[in-house]
């Protein structure tokens, strides 16, 4: 998505991206970035909680019209909860069980064999 | 500092802070022997077009991630473990008046704390017509964008990003919202 953010910004389409992943969005580098400090998959505001949405659409916006110059990043001033907590568990090898590492193992080269497949259907149908 | 001190000041936990999601990630794939580490897109310079009217005159246009519903596809939630049947490897649109039925499960999305119950805090379509009709922004462009998320950087630059720059033009959108999960 900050791929293609530069890809319009570069041909003159002023850009904001909204996202949860800080430091991935700001290693890309892009020109405007509303960050949310929520869990992946929320970056449009909290679940059943309009006013959240409307908040964090209503600043994206505000930051699309008055960031200075690229690489703007504000942060969202909605916290997903009090203690933060959750931000212990994403991808925390520290927290799992060796049987739990050999079961996300099997899962990871499952779906890569998908993704290989499809891409090949998708080829000979000249698709992509 | 004595945990005291740090209580009176007010200081947040050490937890407390954005996740620093690429060395999470980098020291899974480690962890997990999945090979070598995903490298993401690295720019020193960033592009810059100065938004020199007002976005209350502007017609946007919303990008989205997220996957439409597809029947045979398997579990894609809520609750839907990671989904790789369910993604789309080509650009798509959709007609921004109406309402939409998009997942994010073939996204490698927070699976603990995320419960993508609710559409609406991945695909603000509604929230951004809202916008339009209290006049914060113009108006919606006529067709939504989907954007593949693909794990090749070269199919991402050459393919999906140049068909997404076409359709936004073609729209004749000012400004461009994306909205990544």
């Amino acid at each position: 998505m900050s791929l293609a953010a530069r890809t319009l910004e570069a041909a003159g389409i002023p850009t904001i991206v909204m996202g949860c992943a800080k430091d991935i969005v700001e290693y890309v580098g892009v020109p405007r970035f509303a960050f949310s400090d929520f869990p992946l998959g929320n970056p449009a505001g909290k679940p059943k909680d309009q006013a959240s949405q409307t908040a964090t659409l209503a600043l994206a916006i505000r930051v699309l019209e008055t960031a200075p110059g690229p690489r703007t990043t504000v942060q969202n001033p909605i916290r997903w909860n009090a203690d933060g907590l959750w931000k212990l568990d994403f991808s925390n090898v520290a927290q799992l069980s060796k049987e739990e590492i050999a079961r996300r193992r099997a899962e990871f080269d499952n779906g890569k064999e998908i993704a290989k497949q499809r891409l090949a259907e998708d080829r000979k149908k000249g698709v992509t | 500092m004595s945990t005291s001190e740090w209580d009176e000041f007010g200081f947040a936990p050490d937890h407390d802070e954005p996740i620093p999601y690429r060395k999470r990630i980098r020291d899974y794939y480690v962890t997990l022997g999945f090979g070598t580490p995903y490298r993401w897109a690295h720019y020193a310079d960033v592009p810059f077009t100065p938004v020199t009217r007002p976005v209350a005159k502007m017609r946007v246009a919303l990008v989205t991630t997220a996957a439409p519903y597809k029947d045979g596809a398997g579990d894609q939630g809520p609750g839907a473990p990671y989904n790789n049947a369910a993604k789309f490897y080509k650009l798509y649109t959709g007609d921004s008046s109406k309402d939409h039925d998009l997942r994010i499960s073939h996204i490698g999305i927070d699976r603990k704390h995320t419960t993508a119950e609710d559409i609406n805090t991945w695909f603000p379509l509604p929230a951004l017509r809202d916008a339009a009709k209290q006049g914060l922004i113009g108006e919606v462009a006529p067709r939504f964008l989907g954007l593949p998320t693909n794990r090749s950087h070269k199919s991402t630059l050459d393919v999906d990003c140049q068909d997404l720059l076409t359709r936004v033009k073609e729209d004749r959108a000012d400004a461009a919202i994306l909205v990544a999960n």
